[in-house]
């Protein structure tokens, strides 16, 4: 249909709201509750636009034919500032990192002086994983939106009404004391940052400036595709080299691959599935990489407890490696190594507190804190030269680099599992099936005489669902944050799923890249079983590599 | 009083006899609106829903009334509940809808279990093989809005919701859902069965400083002096507020009363609720009461309603205080212009109307109290 | 879920209990399998539902414009001053928890309240006494 749009005449889709038009056009309007996967609610209305003379929000809005529409104009901006001015009280702009949405549309908007004073009081939460602060909320209620419609958590939601309306769990709890699986989707749509990581910045610069101890980073398989972002790159370049140069340069004595614990994990997984088949069970054998879909398990699902896979996670894997073996290969006495984990994720902040863990891992911080980090120290990351991972823990294959893309665990799992078990060798590497940006993928593959049915899930919604169906599966990889760990809670703030097909890109090109694509022949991997761990599955291998689980509450 | 005229399911029996478009028809014909305060025409309504293909249809009789000063449809369920019944049948009967529901406001609720009874009794009577369910309101104004009573009886916080799509469309579970008040429908079989049905009768609820408040029955157009004579004002009058939404006017005995004439004014006559204030009362006062009211009762989900009504109760307080400057009264008028035209439902759309009314009528009264 | 009516299931609730506890919106959410932040989420949208434990007299006094009118303040500050508590809380001996709302449509006999539910109407400081004399009475017996 045809519409006014400016002044000018355009034509349009007439399904389409008003500000998927004009942003099809190029015209910036301004919305901080909008986001594209999620329903309009109209809740913050900075969207205003006029439509044939009435002031509506665009977000909300479609068209008629010949309707005429002004996205710009004194009435509209003095309106959308207005709004603006009465969020902000409780906002604490001048604290709000670059990070954030909020901080272009305070801009775009024009805040002038706010007339009033705030009325919130909330206290806020500081817990292992996440840090909540509702009088920074705008109440545009992404996060609600998210938890209960893509993670199906509904871990939070509105309370109250009027100005008391505020997002809290159930009974202003904690989200540390309910059955949040501290994934950190709130945190990813969060316009203004009311939800936050829990920093180890403060902790490992501290442990950054004790020339006594020996401080080790570990960055995940995703930290490299979406890094770059924070300095402006575009999305999907990979800034391996760049990473790890940076990281030097922020006084790590050492940079290891936590690609190279992915290669591990394969090992241990891919031996305890094909026991499993020898045994006939339990299935489905489930894989256990996200910290967040294990608390969800717990929380929801605890009778699959039998069905997990015993592997820890790969950086908890590493980890431990590092203050055993490299610890023992380096003459260096374990309580002197510091390892710091980066990770594209909020709940491994949480995991790395868990007892039954043992973890050698110190502290994790994400791809966001590694950013201010790097911002911190004054480094021209863009211009960085490029260097390696030190050698002793940074060789990876690129079954190991895919472990950051949903499929990808599944996927480097198949390359090994296929090969160990069959003797033969995979004339194709790639197992396409599981590459499409799709929520639940499936598939089969024949292991000595067996078919073995695998599936994959990504996000807390797609997970429930492939669960009714479980059964029919042998092996099942779960991944609680969309498209995997490039869309984890600890990764930069991105608005587009674009972005994450990017990131997603970007690791199966450095796969591509590789000679090495099998874990089995990774030589460290070689190395660290013939020297010190034996063969997967061994008692020592058992002790330092495997963990256990526990039921949680469902509240 | 017309509306409580009693039918004794004649209505019914005679929708049936007659048949859904000929019910339409007599309805459209002798002028039967809505009574919440949109006066939208109820065959157009029902013929709206009736136009949507559906499996299933859904009435609900909205006795969420809240207004501040409204109470005609509390009358209506104490002395008349059969004839609103019985409305609620015939349109049942008219949208060939299986389930009903009757919204109750929490405040009402001690008149719930008469009211099942009298459901029961009906629906037996009646031989219809349809359900009534009563939903229990529990204090929320908000939910006599149509889009948030859907909400609320699907299990939601009330909040408002946009439109498109119109709950005639697509309500209840995303089915076609017609939503009529108490008054409307009892008009219902009332208007099938009686020739000489007056579509211009309008229930007033009066209250404030008069010394016969309750609900009154008076034709459109009906002169202030009529109404002052039968509720005789307690001491000089001053002012009228048409309930907490209609806006505050001084009180002109030759005004006759309808939504042309109150309109002209500033103000919108809603439900025909009056309070009236007299003189020794300060507007503001009044309008601090008011804004409490919305601040109190506005849902939370649009920032200008969730976030601005607070404002105006601030603003209000400090001028009561006499604390406040003129630009204190600009900045009143500004934001209670501002939530009125960014928000999306009715409540934060008429949030500011006492204020802005008040303002051009009892400006004085604003003055006295500045600093 | 379409065939149940969640307000009447909290009111319910409410009914016999007096409040919605922790306790009873796990059960609801467990029996209607709905989230628990989703039910406490409700149940604080709405003012007559209450999620902690309440006084054996639930008073709620009218605060519309008609009962400020006709003195309702002054049964505000009376109800405050008598009961020593301040509106939305609970009297020390847990006999009255007291509140004020919008409007109970009792404008024609204001000042008025709602006791658990019953409307009190056309109130005077005198009035108001006995009432909660009498109710205490009954409380002790």
């Amino acid at each position: 249909m045809k519409i006014i749009l400016d002044g000018k005449k355009v034509e349009v889709d007439g399904e389409k709201t008003i500000l998927e038009i004009c942003r099809g056009q190029n015209i910036k309007i301004p919305t901080l509750c909008y986001h594209k996967n999620l329903f309009p609610e109209a809740r913050c209305r900075l969207c205003l636009v006029e439509l044939d003379g009435k002031l509506v929000t665009a977000c909300s809005t479609k068209v008629k034919e010949n309707s005429k529409i002004i996205t710009s104009s004194k009435r509209i901006l003095k309106a959308r500032r207005r709004n603006m001015e009465l969020m902000n009280p409780g906002a604490d702009i001048g604290g709000l990192s670059d990070d954030f949405e909020a901080r272009e549309i305070y801009e775009q908007v024009g805040l002038g002086n706010v007339r009033f004073k705030s009325i919130k009081n909330y206290l806020s939460e500081l817990g292992a994983a996440l840090v909540r602060d509702n009088n920074k909320c705008i109440n545009c209620g992404r996060c609600v939106q998210v938890c209960e419609k893509i993670q199906a958590i509904s871990a939070i939601d509105f309370a109250s009404r009027a100005h008391d309306e505020h997002v809290t769990p159930y009974n202003e709890k904690h989200l540390s004391e309910i059955a949040c699986i501290k994934c950190g989707q709130c945190l990813i749509n969060c316009p203004v940052g009311a939800i936050s990581e829990r920093s180890h910045l403060k902790e490992v610069v501290k442990a950054l400036n004790n020339p006594r101890k020996h401080v080790v980073a570990q960055t995940a398989p995703s930290i490299r595709a979406a890094l770059g972002e924070l300095f402006d790159m575009e999305p999907g370049t990979l800034v391996t080299g760049k990473m790890v140069t940076a990281l030097r340069k922020c006084g790590f004595d050492k940079v290891f691959d936590v690609d190279l614990g992915a290669d591990i994990t394969i090992m241990e997984e891919s031996a305890e599935l094909l026991k499993r088949i020898e045994k006939g069970g339990p299935f489905p054998m489930i894989t256990t990489c996200c910290p967040a879909w294990i608390l969800m398990m717990e929380h929801f699902y605890p009778k699959l407890i039998p069905n997990m896979s015993t592997c820890k996670s790969p950086h908890e894997m590493l980890g431990m490696l590092i203050k055993t073996y490299y610890a023992e290969k380096a003459g260096i006495k374990p309580k002197d190594i510091v390892v710091v984990s980066v990770m594209p994720c909020v709940a491994k902040k949480f995991e790395s507190t868990r007892p039954e863990l043992n973890t050698e891992v110190d502290y994790v911080l994400t791809t966001r804190e590694l950013g201010r980090l790097i911002k911190q120290k004054k480094i021209d990351f863009v211009n960085l030269e490029e260097q390696d991972f030190d050698p002793t823990l940074g060789i990876a294959s690129g079954a190991g680099d895919i472990f950051g893309n949903a499929g990808g665990v599944m996927e480097a799992a198949l390359r090994t599992g296929y090969e160990v078990a069959t003797g033969k060798r995979l004339k194709k590497v790639e197992f396409d099936n599981l590459r499409d940006f799709a929520g639940i993928k499936t598939g089969s593959v024949k292991l000595g005489g067996k078919t073995i049915k695998y599936a994959c899930a990504n996000g807390g919604a797609n997970i429930r669902k492939l669960l009714e169906s479980k059964d029919k599966y042998h092996f099942i990889e779960m991944m609680v944050c969309p498209g995997g760990c490039v869309g984890g809670g600890g990764q930069p703030i991105y608005f587009d799923e674009d972005v994450l097909k990017l990131r997603s890109k970007a690791l199966y090109e450095q796969d591509s890249k590789k000679e090495l694509r099998r874990s089995h022949e990774n030589p460290i991997v070689k190395e660290i079983y013939k020297k010190y761990l034996g063969k997967p599955l061994s008692k020592k291998a058992e002790k330092l590599l495997h963990t256990k689980y526990q039921r949680r509450e469902r509240f | 009083m017309q509306i409580l005229r009693e039918t004794k399911l004649e209505g019914l029996r005679l929708a049936k006899k007659i048949g859904r478009a000929k019910v339409l028809e007599v309805l459209s014909k002798k002028g039967l609106v809505g009574r919440g305060g949109a006066g939208f025409p109820i065959a157009k309504k029902w013929e709206t829903s009736l136009g949507v293909k559906a499996k299933e249809r859904y009435v609900i009789c909205n006795a969420d009334e809240g207004e501040p000063g409204t109470f005609k449809d509390k009358f209506i369920l104490k002395n008349n509940p059969e004839t609103m019944i019985e409305g609620l049948l015939i349109a049942a009967y008219v949208l060939k809808a299986k389930r009903c529901f009757i919204y109750l406001r929490g405040e009402y609720d001690y008149l719930r279990e008469e009211l099942e009874e009298k459901i029961s009794e009906i629906l037996k009577k009646s031989k219809m093989k349809i359900s009534i369910e009563i939903v229990r309101g529990a204090g929320a104004y908000i939910c006599g809005e149509e889009t948030a009573i859907l909400q609320s009886i699907m299990g939601n916080r009330g909040n408002a919701m946009y439109k498109p799509p119109h709950p005639t469309v697509e309500g209840l579970w995303g089915k076609p859902t017609v939503i009529n008040n108490v008054e409307t429908l009892t008009c219902v079989p009332q208007a099938l069965v009686y020739d000489d049905w007056n579509p211009d009768y309008r229930l007033f609820s009066i209250s404030g400083d008069v010394c016969h408040p309750g609900v009154y029955e008076w034709e459109l157009g009906v002169k202030m002096s009529t109404i002052l004579d039968t509720v005789k004002p307690n001491g000089k009058l001053k002012a009228m507020a048409f309930g907490c939404f209609g806006g505050i006017m001084p009180v002109n005995k030759n005004l006759s009363v309808s939504q042309n004439t109150i309109c002209k004014e500033g103000c919108q006559h809603g439900a025909f609720s009056i309070i009236f204030i007299g003189e020794k009362h300060n507007i503001v006062d009044i309008c601090l009461s008011i804004a409490k009211f919305y601040t109190y009762e506005s849902c939370g989900k649009c920032t200008p309603c969730r976030e601005g009504t607070i404002r105006l109760v601030n603003l209000l307080k400090k001028i009561k205080s006499k604390k406040a400057d003129k630009s204190d009264i600009k900045l009143l008028k500004e934001f209670a212009e501002h939530i009125q035209e960014t928000s999306l439902c009715g409540l934060g759309r008429s949030c500011g109307n006492h204020i802005l009314t008040s303002l051009k009528h009892f400006k004085k009264d604003y003055m006295g109290y500045l600093k | 879920m379409k065939d149940k009516i969640l307000l009447n299931i909290l009111q319910g609730v409410q009914d016999k209990e007096g409040y919605l506890s922790e306790k009873s919106l796990k059960e609801i959410s467990k029996k209607y399998n709905i989230p628990i932040s989703k039910l406490y989420s409700v149940a604080t949208f709405y003012t007559m539902l209450k999620t902690e434990k309440q006084g054996k007299y639930v008073i709620e006094l009218c605060g519309s414009p008609s009962c400020v009118l006709n003195k309702g303040r002054d049964i505000e500050k009376f109800l405050e001053k008598e009961l020593k508590v301040e509106i939305g809380e609970t009297s020390k001996d847990n006999l009255f928890s007291v509140y004020k709302t919008s409007c109970i449509g009792c404008c024609d006999e204001a000042p008025a309240m709602l006791i658990n539910g019953e409307p009190y109407t056309k109130l005077t400081i005198k009035r108001v006494k006995e009432i909660l004399g009498e109710l205490r009475k009954n409380a002790n017996t």
